[in-house]
C-alpha cells in the first residue's frame, strides 16, 4: 500500500513538490514569526531583569536602556561620577557599575565601565583588565581585528569609525571574551579611567569639581574636555557637553563623568526608594529596564501582531490553495481511481492510497518547514544579536507544534472528505 | 458456469435492453458479436458486478451477483474475474510491473508474474513505462493483469479493438491460450477471429436491440 502510494506520487512529483512548497512556505513563516517573537521576548527580560534601575542624564528612556543595555542607540549624555559614589556608599545598594561610551575602534564601540559590567561573561582568552589602558575584547572584535593577547589598538573619538585617533593612549588587550553571540562580542570593555584618561579629563586642564549633592547642574555645567573633539569629529554623541570648559562638575577628584549608572538594589523597597530620590532630580532619568523593556517590546508586540495576521492570512489562502490543488489532484485522479474500481480495487484500498499519500505530503511539508526555519532563526541570529539577544535554535514551543499539527491536518483533511465522499456512492459510474 | 435470466438494463438516456436467457459453461470460450449498441459490454459489466441489471439475475458458480453488495462485487471481480478492457485501462506513467502490481493493495498473489509476461513475450517490457509501449503491447499487459490472479473467469470488452488484424490475432491466440480451462467472454466485432472461439454469440439475437422506455 505504501509502496504504491510512493510510486503514484513519483508519478506525479512536480505536483507534489510544488504542493510541499506551497505548504513550506506558510507553515515556515508562521512557525518563524512565533519563535523568533517568542524568543526576542523573553531575551530582552532575562536581559533587563539583572539591574532594577538605571540612571542616566534626562532624556529618552528607550535610548538609555538600549543603549546601557544592547549598546546600540547614543548615549543621552554624561552625569557626574559622585552618583556612583554616593550609590556605592548606600547600604541599600548591592552593586553599582558605571557606564560611560564615546570612542570606538574601527567602528567597534568602547565601553569604559567596571569589571562587574562583565559578570557572568567568560573571559576565553586572558583575564579581565585591572589597569587604564587595558581592554577586555569581545570574540568578533578580536577576529575581525585579529586582535590577540598583548595586541594594542588606537581608539579614535566617536561611536563610528573616522573620528580623531587618541594615539597617544592605545589600549592594550588583556583578555578576550568567549563567543556570546550577543552585542557583547563587537564591543571594547576598559575601565572608566581609561576613557577619561583619554580625553585628559582630571587632569591639571581640569578645574575640580565643585557640585553640590543636588547634582543640579551636571548636565548644563559639563567642564568635559571631550569637547575639544567636537570640531573634529561629527560622531561625538555626548549631547550634555557645551562650552563650558572649565566649569563643569565631572572632574570630581579623578574621575570623569559616565553615560550612565546600573544599580542592582538589595530589595524591591530599596528600589522604590532609591528610584523615588534620584528620581527627583530634573537632570537625571531613573529607569526600570524591565519596565522600559516591556515598553519597547509591547510596540514590537504589535509589528508581531501585524506578522502574525499576515501569516494568518497566508496561512488561510494556504489552506485554501491546498483544498483546491489537492482537490483538483482528486479530480485529476478520478481516471485512476475508476480504473482500480474496474479492475476490484476496493473504494477503502483506495482511499487508503491517497491518505497516505496527502499525508506523506503533509508530513514532508511540515518538517520540511520545521527545518527552513530553524536555518532562517540561524540566518537572523546575527541580526538579532546585535540587540544583545541570542537566538536558540534548539528552542521549541508549544504554539510552533501546534501550528505544524494544523498544516499537517490542513494537508491531509481535503483527501479525507473527498475519499469518504466517494466512498458513500455504492456503486461504479456508467 | 454463469447464468444470464430475464435481465434487462435501462439507461439514463430512456433506452433499454431485454436479454434472452444465456448460460455460459466453465471452461468454454465464447465470442459475442453484434452491432453497436446491442448490449454486449452491457451483458460483460453486469457480470463483472460493475453494473446491475434492473431485473433478473446473474448467476455466477451459483451465487446471485445483482444481490450483492457493491463491496461484495468488488471482492468477487478482483478474485474471481479477469477483466480486459478495450482501452487497457492502465496506467501510461507506471511500469508494466507497477500495473500489475495495483493487485497487490486487494492482497492477489502475482507471484507468476514472469511466467505471465513470458508466455505473452512480454517480459522484457516488465520494467518499462506502460507509455512507451505498443498497442499490442499494452494490450498483452492488460490481458496479462486479467489472468495473472488465475481468475475463474476472464472477460475481455473487444481486446482487439485498437489493434491492427494480424497483431489482434496474435493477441486472441495469445488470450485463448493462456484461458484455457477457465470460461472466457469475448466481445469482438471483428468475425474473422471467431475461429479461435468455442462458441459465437450474435447479441443482436439475444437482446434484439435497444429499446425506448
Amino acid at each position: 500500500m505504501f509502496k504504491f502510494a510512493l510510486k503514484n506520487m513519483a508519478i506525479k512529483k512536480a505536483k507534489i513538490i510544488l504542493i510541499i512548497i506551497s505548504i513550506v512556505i506558510s507553515a515556515c513563516v508562521g512557525i518563524l514569526a512565533y519563535n523568533i517573537s517568542e524568543q526576542v521576548d523573553s531575551g530582552f527580560k532575562s536581559t533587563a531583569a539583572y539591574y532594577d534601575m538605571i540612571i542616566g542624564p534626562s532624556g529618552s528612556s528607550t535610548q538609555l536602556a538600549m543603549n546601557t543595555m544592547f549598546f546600540t542607540e547614543k548615549p543621552l549624555g554624561t552625569i557626574s561620577y559622585e552618583y556612583v559614589e554616593n550609590l556605592q556608599k548606600d547600604t541599600r545598594v548591592n552593586k553599582v557599575v558605571p557606564f560611560t561610551m564615546g570612542d570606538s575602534y574601527n567602528g567597534a564601540k568602547i565601553v569604559g565601565t567596571s569589571p562587574d559590567f562583565l559578570e557572568g561573561k567568560s573571559v576565553k582568552k586572558g583575564c579581565l583588565y585591572k589597569e587604564k589602558f587595558e581592554c577586555v575584547i569581545g570574540s568578533a572584535v578580536a577576529e575581525k581585528y585579529g586582535l590577540d593577547i598583548g595586541s594594542t589598538l588606537v581608539t579614535s573619538h566617536g561611536l563610528t569609525a573616522g573620528g580623531h585617533a587618541h594615539e597617544g593612549n592605545p589600549l592594550t588587550v588583556v583578555g578576550i571574551l568567549s563567543k556570546t553571540k550577543t552585542a557583547y562580542d563587537n564591543v571594547i570593555f576598559t575601565p572608566c579611567e581609561t576613557v577619561w584618561a583619554t580625553h585628559d579629563h582630571g587632569g591639571e586642564d581640569e578645574e575640580s569639581h565643585e557640585e553640590d549633592t543636588t547634582h543640579e547642574d551636571e548636565n548644563t555645567k559639563s567642564g568635559h574636555t571631550e569637547d575639544e573633539h567636537h570640531e573634529e569629529s561629527d560622531n561625538h554623541d555626548h549631547e550634555s557637553e557645551d562650552a563650558d570648559h572649565g566649569e563643569g562638575e565631572e572632574t570630581h577628584g579623578d574621575h570623569g563623568e559616565v553615560c550612565a549608572i546600573l544599580v542592582k538594589s538589595k530589595s524591591f523597597n530599596a528600589y522604590s526608594q532609591l528610584s523615588a530620590e534620584y528620581g527627583e532630580n530634573s537632570k537625571l532619568l531613573v529607569i526600570n529596564p524591565s519596565e522600559v523593556l516591556r515598553e519597547v517590546l509591547e510596540n514590537v508586540d504589535m509589528s508581531t501582531q501585524i506578522v502574525y495576521i499576515l501569516c494568518l492570512i497566508i496561512l488561510i489562502m494556504n489552506i485554501f490553495i491546498i483544498s483546491v490543488i489537492t482537490l483538483l489532484n482528486m479530480y485529476d485522479s478520478k481516471k485512476e481511481i475508476a480504473l482500480m474500481r474496474l479492475i476490484g480495487i476496493g473504494m477503502n484500498k483506495i482511499n487508503l492510497v491517497y491518505i497516505i499519500q496527502n499525508s506523506i505530503i503533509g508530513f514532508i511539508s511540515t518538517i520540511l518547514a520545521f527545518v527552513f526555519s530553524r536555518i532562517c532563526l540561524m540566518l537572523m541570529g546575527g541580526y538579532v544579536a546585535s540587540m544583545g539577544i541570542v537566538l536558540d535554535v534548539a528552542k521549541i514551543y508549544p504554539l510552533e507544534i501546534a501550528i505544524m499539527a494544523v498544516v499537517f491536518v490542513i494537508s491531509v483533511l481535503p483527501t479525507i472528505i473527498c475519499t469518504l465522499n466517494m466512498s458513500k456512492k455504492d456503486g461504479i459510474n456508467e | 458456469m454463469i447464468n444470464v435470466k430475464n435481465v434487462s438494463k435501462h439507461f439514463a438516456n430512456e433506452t433499454a435492453i431485454d436479454y434472452s436467457d444465456i448460460t455460459f459453461e466453465k471452461g468454454k470460450s465464447y465470442m459475442l458479436l453484434g452491432a453497436s449498441g446491442c448490449g454486449k459490454s452491457t451483458l460483460l459489466n453486469m457480470i463483472a458486478g460493475i453494473l446491475s441489471p434492473e431485473t433478473g439475475s446473474i448467476e455466477i458458480a451459483g451465487e446471485d451477483m445483482s444481490k450483492k453488495s457493491q463491496k461484495e462485487k468488488d471482492k468477487f471481480r478482483i478474485q474471481k474475474i479477469g477483466y480486459i478492457f478495450q482501452d487497457f485501462k492502465l496506467i501510461p506513467e507506471m511500469t508494466v510491473m507497477d500495473n500489475i502490481g495495483i493487485l497487490r493493495l486487494e492482497k492477489v498473489d502475482i507471484s507468476d508474474v514472469d511466467n505471465v509476461l513470458d508466455s505473452l513475450e512480454i517480459l522484457d517490457k516488465k520494467n518499462k513505462k506502460v507509455k512507451h509501449l505498443s498497442g499490442g503491447e499494452k494490450q498483452r499487459v492488460a490481458i496479462a493483469r486479467a489472468i495473472v490472479k488465475k481468475p475463474e473467469i476472464i472477460l475481455a470488452d473487444e481486446p482487439t479493438g485498437n489493434l491492427n488484424f494480424s497483431i489482434g490475432e496474435a493477441v486472441i491466440k495469445q488470450l485463448i491460450e493462456v484461458s484455457k480451462g477457465k470460461t472466457l467472454i469475448a466481445v469482438t466485432h471483428d468475425e474473422r477471429l471467431g475461429k479461435y472461439f468455442d462458441h459465437i454469440i450474435d447479441m443482436n439475437e439475444v437482446t434484439g436491440g435497444r429499446r425506448d422506455v
